[in-house]
């Protein structure tokens, strides 16, 4: 990796803060490893790539909402920003077929929504 | 063109019909035909609590307390792209993010996710554009920002103080030492978000003419460890860290020190010992650390949280983050919510926000719907604030002058099921089991304390012990070496001044109110409930219950242990508890 310098810095303020799309986040803190974040992180990686969807799976640390972890965020084009809570092996592959590929939101999961301005 | 969503829920405490409401607003869509364009779907959670259903449709309408009935006319208004007017509900209290601004948006491992979000601009502004140390504490005044690990003192004024300080070798150190029971918000930023503690310390170095900085962080944080050190290992590749910081003069270099457990080493006398290899004991201040600290040489400790405000502050500037909180307290507090109420987790609020909203408004209330009875901050150091004063906002005055203090940002909602005495005991027992034993104060006092308190528990307490108790924390609180026996009887001060008839019971009728101290509640078996099964007996490891199932039962209180078995295996109700 090449050194960040001032110039590089500035660089990055100057440019628009890119919105990414497509992304499932999977809050991995202590607290969501606890409640078994690990192993719907794998579950999500897996299915992803087995069927081949343009979604990048990522980690991301505590939103806050312990009580309901393990916590995955879904944010695709088309859908509003979707936190689901209390996401089981079984819940993660609802949240793969339903909210990404049927563009349908899974029931009793969700604990935050978010809309896209 | 995209779908229309509605989410609902049912938010009455009393009974959950989401189902029911998802079923007639799914039969609603179909006869309107818009079963395909709109999606209703049941939430978990809809961020309203005992508001009966609520009803909200994308982007922003929100409908409390909704009818059956009324069902129809939100279809109505949805299709036509409209809002029913006499229901649409106000704007919900919200949380305000600044020191979680990254917790649970960028991935904790990326150095370039943080820098996508801001990361490493406050550095850069104060090396380019502040220029000064002097600027760069001038912005931090203006802030208003006070330490966030519990005493409040003004961040300013103790890199000021240290900044002054002539030596040829200075430190900064991040106490990420965080002991209180139930309070895990430092943790959570140093997982969820190191390079921005990482970016603070780099601040808090340049102002104060630093060139190392320590983060101590305890053991039982293996996880913020790992992501800590990751942080400054890629600050580190990255030439953030080390010499010539982006091509300026300023040199830092950061390392860990690992906590071994001991609460004490919160306190920053002992904290400074602990690096320092020594055993982790307080010693009198002044000197303080900020002249005299780590290896004698000047020092700034700092809290994790307080660090995580200060890149917000210095690109944000200090004026807009004085613009948050109360006239005293400026900017947001982060709170561990925990105990009886429905949605434990941080929060982070504003100053001056009531402790009301805090636990009912995003915390959903107690659990269980039972009703509150107190709120206990603070930790061992803090107090309980009876529910009369949940109206107040909370600040560093406000909860001082309840008889608490701010802390580390623990709150603990306590139920009608929780016992002062015994609540108090146990924050004793606490302060008891990490008392360093360096003072006697608080070795003796902690000690002489917790004594008269399972007294009191136990029935054996006599009228003078609460005066007793009184005594012995007034002298802690005069006498003691540090923090730690100087707050040690915060928690029996407060439950004494607050509910000083529950110890009374406790002494006099030799009774717990709240059927939680084991040794004052006795069992018997109610007759006419009884259906003579025989589960207590059989479950009885004492052998205090006797009889057959003929004849019925009884318990012999002389034999009895309390450990309460009977009460929850009998599927009658026929075990009483007093």
């Amino acid at each position: 990796m090449s050194k960040i310098t001032k110039e590089s810095l500035e660089n990055i303020a100057k440019q628009p803060k890119k919105e990414e799309n497509n992304w499932i986040k999977v809050g991995m803190s202590s607290c969501g490893i606890a409640a078994g974040a690990d192993e719907v992180f794998k579950v999500l990686t897996e299915e992803v790539k087995k069927r081949n969807i343009p979604v990048a799976v990522k980690k991301c640390g505590c939103v806050g909402m312990c009580s309901v972890e393990p916590l995955v965020e879904v944010n695709v084009d088309g859908m509003p920003q979707v936190t689901y809570g209390r996401v089981n092996g079984e819940v993660a592959i609802q949240i793969i077929e339903e909210h990404i590929h049927n563009h349908r939101l899974v029931n009793d999961h969700i604990y935050d929504i978010q809309v896209k301005k | 063109m995209d779908k229309k969503i509605i989410y609902i829920k049912d938010t009455s405490f009393a009974l959950d019909r989401t189902k029911d409401v998802h079923a007639i607003l799914l039969n609603g869509l179909r006869d309107r035909g818009m079963q395909d364009s709109v999606q209703a779907v049941r939430v978990a959670d809809i961020g309203a609590y005992n508001q009966g259903v609520v009803v909200k449709v994308l982007p922003d309408t929100t409908y409390y307390g909704v009818k059956d009935e009324d069902l129809g006319r939100i279809l109505d208004a949805v299709k036509q792209g409209t809002v029913v007017k006499e229901l649409a509900a106000r704007k919900e209290p919200g949380q305000l993010r600044i020191v979680l601004r990254n917790c649970g948006v960028i991935d904790p491992e990326s150095i370039e996710e943080y820098m996508a979000n801001e990361g490493y601009q406050a550095i850069k502004k104060v090396l380019f554009g502040l220029k000064t140390q002097d600027n760069t504490i001038d912005e931090m005044k203006k802030s208003g920002l006070r330490g966030r690990g519990g005493a409040g003192y003004p961040t300013w004024m103790k890199w000021n103080f240290a900044k002054k300080m002539a030596s040829d070798q200075k430190y900064v150190i991040c106490n990420g030492d965080e002991g209180d029971p139930g309070a895990y918000m430092d943790r959570s930023v140093l997982e969820g978000d190191p390079h921005s503690v990482v970016e603070g310390m780099m601040i808090a170095g340049f102002s104060v003419g630093a060139s190392v900085g320590y983060f101590y962080i305890r053991a039982e944080y293996p996880l913020a460890v790992e992501r800590i050190q990751k942080a400054i290992d890629q600050c580190y590749a990255n030439g953030l860290l080390g010499k010539n910081i982006l091509g300026s003069d300023f040199n830092f270099d950061l390392e860990i020190r690992l906590g071994a457990g001991a609460f004490v080493c919160g306190e920053e006398t002992a904290l400074i010992a602990s690096i320092e290899g020594k055993r982790g004991a307080p010693h009198p201040r002044p000197p303080y650390p900020s002249v005299k600290g780590l290896w004698d040489k000047p020092t700034v400790i700092n809290n994790v949280e307080t660090l995580a405000n200060v890149a917000y502050i210095i690109n944000r500037g200090g004026d807009a983050f004085a613009k948050v909180g109360t006239q005293t307290s400026k900017g947001t507090k982060v709170f561990a919510l925990t105990g009886k109420v429905k949605n434990s987790g941080l929060v982070e609020v504003p100053m001056g926000t009531t402790i009301r909203e805090i636990v009912f408004d995003i915390g959903g209330g107690v659990y269980k719907n039972k009703n509150i009875k107190a709120v206990q901050t603070g930790g061992p150091s803090g107090g309980v604030i009876p529910k009369d004063f949940l109206d107040t906002p909370v600040d560093y005055e406000n909860l001082q002058k309840l008889g608490s203090i701010m802390g580390s940002g623990g709150m603990i909602v306590m139920d009608e099921d929780d016992c002062m005495v015994d609540i108090a005991r146990f924050y004793q027992r606490f302060c008891f089991d990490e008392s360093c034993g360096k003072c006697s104060p608080c070795r003796i006092g902690t000690a002489q304390m917790l004594g008269f308190l399972s007294k009191i528990a136990e029935g054996r307490g006599e009228i003078g012990d609460l005066d007793n108790l009184r005594r012995i924390a007034q002298s802690m609180q005069r006498a003691a070496l540090c923090g730690l026996g100087q707050t040690a009887p915060n928690p029996v001060i407060s439950t004494l001044r607050y509910y000083e008839d529950e110890y009374r019971v406790h002494i006099l009728d030799k009774k717990c109110p709240s059927k939680k101290c084991r040794d004052l509640l006795s069992y018997k078996i109610i007759p006419e409930k009884c259906k003579k099964c025989g589960l207590c007996f059989m479950n009885c490891e004492a052998k205090a219950i006797t009889g057959n199932k003929d004849d019925g039962y009884i318990i012999d209180m002389n034999k009895c242990v309390r450990c309460g078995r009977c009460f929850e295996v009998c599927k009658f109700k026929a075990v009483g508890k007093e």
